[in-house]
């Protein structure tokens, strides 16, 4: 708004380059004679409040509301006729030593390009209003142009020569402004004065002054009195504003100073019989206590005490004093108790170390007591009051040094309260871009410069990413199936059908290998042995008068009941050897063999074959019962029918003879059926293999 | 006809005398000893199914085929639960795909039928370390060394424990240990280079990292860690040396790209750094160390919008990176939001970060 309002002024200034400066003459205000001496009459009681005003400044001291009050008169003689030179000049130089500095650049601007001889002082405040707009060099030119015409030999000449200072020191602060930023806290502030701020340790509250409208009777320059006012942060943000409660604020200006560390106590100042004094409110419950007066030391009779601040031990009062009889404006000061129960305090002293000779203070102690930070008129300035720091070094404190841009600008920067980090303060200024006046600005310091924290990574461990794995695994093995069978059986006679003791070999017959060989059991022919399944083996049995037997077979793998049984037949063959053959049977008192006997037969047919060189005798054999004679007819008979059977079937007759005998050989007693039963039979003896 | 009948059923009769009498022929001892022969066969037969699967495991290990392999051994198991070979080897499958509770089962099974089988041991330590259960591996490795003092894997692990402990002193003991038995294992050497490191014993450290180098020159991590290893001994020349030939062994190597960076950022080389950041984090797009350290070359800058982007993806990637908080809070509070900069510094210190610990309480507590 502002800047746009500046370049308003810019363009509208131009226009006014080919302006004239109109003087209030009749001559010139033909038809409104009234108006001219309304606005002659203005000026001339306007002038009388601006010479007042100029020779405080001069010595300077406060120019109480003379410029306000110079300001009211000269605006109606300015609504009346606004292109008068010397008019905006003084205009001008009103609001250049107001809170309102800002507004002066246009009229200052104005009257240079309208009368640039107004005024001897005008080349002065021209290169004030140049400073202001921070144009330097063209400032230090006009400021120079000044010198060149000002011949009077009086001090004006420290103050051109502390403004040419101070533009060349804002020219390099601003090259390098500091690590900060500064910002309007808006919520805070109005058109009007806002200033004086003191914020409680933790950040949380704030205690400023303002001269907005509080529904008193404003004084006769239509301003408001200064009244204290708090507010409170709420989700980093302040609270509307309100008056401090309890009985603080009165009906005349009441200024805070400082707040007391632990934020129980607030020291201000305001006016007591023309002289400003400190004064101390202590807070009880929400409400501060009516002020009372320091003692004397610090509040004195005849001069002016202002902006005091609580030393960090709690034991002294520092504060601004001026003094009459000197022309350096205010100087810094302090005073300590003896004894904080009875609050005597000493004498006050001066602090020469950080006094200039112009305006000094506001003072601030940082809760350490290591830091002080003043502001001051004086060498180092910008422009008006800056802020300057001082560091306490062995018990003295330091020459102070200016904060820099943009804490301090050509404007006043005053005041400074910081929350007990150190990250923030707040200030006052009434630098352009504010809301009107002095403002309350934030200060944001960026801190020592804040590296970056860079990030490395390692593989320290190799096994993260090169990892040893003992992975091996045991080795494969054969599979080995195994499975048994048992193998059971029994030799017998091929005829008889009785047990024979043989030897007996098992073979593989895949691998030649003998595998087992045993002898069977002698009363019962039985064997019993366990085989690998799934192989062809051979079997070899041998017994003495048999003939020799061998043959293959399987054990196959798997079989369901594991078990093969052999029934090995044996072929008798040994000469002299009888087999009976039970199993032949004859119609009775008859050679007529029956067709059961056929099996019997046969396998002696077979045991003919497979014997080829088997020669035998075929004998039948009687009881005793019946004639003797035709039991040996009848046995012989007998014993041709069986040689006739066998040759039937094809066995060479010479290799058979049959021979009956009777009941001469019994083979067991004729006396009972049994036995008769036994020597009842056909036989057939070994005669030659 | 009537004959013949009766010659039938007679022989019928015979025949099925002669069948029954088979079965009958069995006397009660004979039936005893077919039972026993029936019950080896079955045994016999339980282990043969055994050992197949088992064979079959094996193949399927070969193929890295690990469930496939275990559930081969377990079947081989099943068949013959004395079967320690399969035991073993289902452990070792277990361990391949990382199902470290499985394998420490198996393993205590395989000890309890074997109980001096030190490689048991050892790999049950192997599982425990991957379960992160120092305590129990250590134990095993020492059971294992105890039973065999001659495996310098065990010795090895056991170093590895200790150095994850913090115990570098009883980690470069067992790499030192470990070298002895096998002086050819670069991984030995590296790791106990890694422990004189923790220790602050820069010289010794490059050493032993020198040494791993000389069993395996194409090791780049090996050269990464001389890289930072000498950053730490401020032989930035030499750190750089170190990182280049890391990369020129692995192109790919974004940790010696984003380490070879952060040098540069040391010397004040802040594009180079850039350069290197960027290579790092084209290479890895999840890499958060570089796109903090991007972050924080941008900072660097003044370029803080820039900052302030690489600082979000850097948290993005790994919100456990107390850097990335607090590049990112600088990049904030330059960017004028400072309650987000004290959000992120309080993160950071949250998160370990010593300098997110400062930033945060000189700049946002009262």
């Amino acid at each position: 708004m502002k800047k746009y309002l500046l370049s308003t002024i810019s363009i509208f200034s131009l226009f006014l380059t080919f302006s004239q400066n109109v003087e209030f003459k009749s001559a010139n205000f033909k038809d409104d004679k009234d108006g001219l001496k309304q606005a002659t009459d203005a000026i001339k009681s306007g002038d009388d409040y601006f010479t007042i005003a100029n020779e405080a400044i001069f010595m300077v001291q406060s120019p109480g509301l003379n410029y306000e009050l110079a300001l009211k008169q000269y605006n109606v003689a300015q609504k009346f006729n606004p292109n008068n030179g010397e008019l905006n000049y003084k205009i001008g130089v009103c609001y250049a030593n107001s809170p309102y500095a800002q507004k002066s650049i246009q009229y200052l601007k104005k009257a240079y390009e309208l009368d640039p001889t107004c005024d001897p002082f005008l080349n002065f405040y021209y290169g004030y209003a140049l400073q202001l707009d921070g144009k330097f060099s063209e400032a230090i030119k006009s400021y120079e142009a000044f010198e060149e015409g000002y011949r009077k030999a009086d001090n004006f000449n420290k103050f051109v020569s502390k403004r040419k200072k101070e533009c060349s020191d804002a020219k390099a602060a601003m090259e390098s402004p500091i690590r900060a930023w500064v910002d309007n806290v808006s919520e805070l502030n109005s058109e009007f004065n806002d200033f004086a701020p003191s914020i409680s340790t933790d950040g949380g509250e704030i205690i400023y002054t303002s001269d907005r409208p509080n529904g008193h009777t404003p004084n006769e320059a239509g301003s408001f009195d200064k009244d204290i006012y708090s507010s409170s942060l709420n989700n980093s943000k302040w609270d509307k504003p309100s008056s401090l409660k309890g009985g603080v604020n009165s009906t005349t200006d009441d200024v805070s100073n400082n707040i007391s560390y632990d934020g129980t106590k607030l020291l201000l100042h305001r006016d007591v019989d023309g002289k400003s004094d400190i004064f101390e409110s202590t807070l009880k419950g929400a409400n501060w206590s009516t002020p009372e007066p320091l003692p004397f030391q610090i509040s004195s009779k005849n001069a002016n005490e202002v902006y005091a601040a609580y030393s960090e031990d709690g034991w002294s009062i520092y504060f601004g004093r001026d003094n009459d009889n000197r022309s350096n404006g205010f100087d810094i000061m302090y005073s300590s108790m003896q004894s904080k129960i009875q609050k005597n305090f000493m004498a006050a002293q001066m602090i020469s170390s950080i006094n200039s000779k112009f305006n000094e203070g506001p003072v601030y102690i940082t809760i350490d007591g290591e830091t002080m930070y003043i502001a001051s008129e004086g060498s180092g300035s910008l422009g008006g009051y800056d802020i300057f720091v001082s560091k306490k070094a062995q018990g003295t404190w330091s020459k102070p040094e200016n904060m820099g841009y943009p804490i301090n600008t050509p404007y006043d920067d005053f005041f400074f309260s910081s929350t007990a980090n150190g990250k923030y303060a707040y200030i006052s200024s009434n630098r352009d871009g504010g809301q009107g006046g002095y403002d309350i600005y934030k200060v944001t310091f960026w801190g020592e410069p804040k590296p970056p924290e860079l990030a490395t990574e390692d593989y320290l461990l190799a096994s993260i990413v090169n990892p040893i794995k003992d992975n091996s695994i045991e080795a494969t093995v054969d599979v080995n199936k195994k499975s048994f069978t048992v193998f059971k059986g029994v030799t017998i006679d091929h005829i008889t059908k009785k047990p024979v003791e043989a030897e007996i070999e098992i073979t593989d017959n895949a691998t030649g290998k003998l595998i087992e060989t045993f002898t069977t059991n002698s009363a019962t022919g039985k064997f019993i042995i366990t085989l690998a399944s799934g192989k062809n083996y051979g079997i070899a049995v041998k017994a003495t008068g048999y003939l020799f037997h061998s043959e293959n077979f399987d054990i196959p793998q798997g079989a369901a009941d594991n078990l093969v049984n052999k029934v090995i037949e044996l072929k008798n063959i040994a000469i002299g050897s009888t087999i009976a053959l039970r199993n032949i049977f004859f119609d009775t008192g008859k050679s007529t063999l029956r067709s059961e006997s056929n099996a019997e037969l046969d396998r002696l047919v077979k045991l003919m074959k497979d014997v080829p060189g088997l020669k035998i005798e075929i004998s039948g054999h009687t009881d005793n019962t019946g004639s003797a004679s035709l039991n040996a007819s009848l046995s012989q008979d007998r014993a041709q029918a069986v040689v006739n059977y066998v040759q039937s079937k094809g066995v060479a007759g010479n290799r058979m003879t049959a021979k009956g005998y009777g009941s001469s050989k019994p083979i067991a007693t004729n006396n009972t059926s049994d036995g008769r039963q036994q020597n009842r039979r056909t036989e057939f003896e070994i005669k030659a293999n | 006809m009537i004959r013949t009948k009766q010659i039938i059923i007679v022989s019928l009769f015979f025949l099925g005398f002669q069948a029954s009498a088979q079965l009958d022929e069995l006397t009660p001892e004979e039936q005893a000893y077919r039972d026993s022969i029936t019950a080896l066969n079955l045994e016999n037969e339980a282990i043969a199914n055994s050992q197949e699967a088992y064979n079959s495991g094996i193949k399927s290990f070969q193929a890295k085929k690990f469930n496939e392999a275990i559930a081969h051994f377990s079947k081989s198991i099943q068949f013959d639960p004395n079967f320690t070979a399969a035991y073993y080897n289902k452990g070792i499958a277990e361990n391949e795909s990382e199902k470290y509770n499985d394998a420490t089962k198996t393993f205590t099974q395989l000890i309890v039928l074997k109980p001096t089988y030190s490689k048991a041991f050892f790999q049950r330590g192997r599982s425990y370390q991957g379960l992160n259960d120092y305590l129990n591996a250590e134990k095993d490795y020492e059971t294992s060394i105890k039973l065999d003092n001659e495996n310098p894997k065990a010795y090895y692990n056991y170093g590895t424990l200790r150095f994850l402990q913090n115990d570098f002193d009883g980690a470069i003991n067992y790499f030192t240990q470990s070298i002895k038995l096998d002086g050819t294992n670069p991984n030995s050497y590296n790791d106990r280079g890694s422990s004189y490191r923790m220790k602050g014993d820069y010289p010794k450290a490059i050493a032993d990292y020198e040494e791993a180098l000389k069993k395996n020159p194409n090791l780049a991590f090996v050269l990464n860690n001389i890289g930072t290893t000498k950053s730490k001994m401020k032989d930035y020349t030499g750190a750089l040396a170190a990182f280049n030939r890391a990369i020129s062994i692995d192109a790919n190597f974004h940790l010696a790209y984003n380490n070879r960076g952060v040098v540069q950022m040391n010397q004040n080389r802040i594009d180079d750094a850039i350069k290197d950041f960027s290579k790092a984090l084209e290479i890895n797009s999840n890499y958060s160390p570089a796109a903090t350290n991007l972050s924080g070359a941008y900072f660097k800058k003044k370029d803080y919008k820039k900052a302030l982007e690489f600082g979000n993806k850097a948290v993005a990637m790994d919100k456990t990176n107390g850097s990335a908080f607090v590049n990112r809070g600088n990049a904030k509070e330059m960017l004028r939001d400072m309650i987000g900069a004290c959000e992120d510094w309080s993160k950071a210190k949250e998160l370990g970060s010593e300098l997110g610990k400062n930033y945060y309480s000189s700049n946002c507590a009262n």
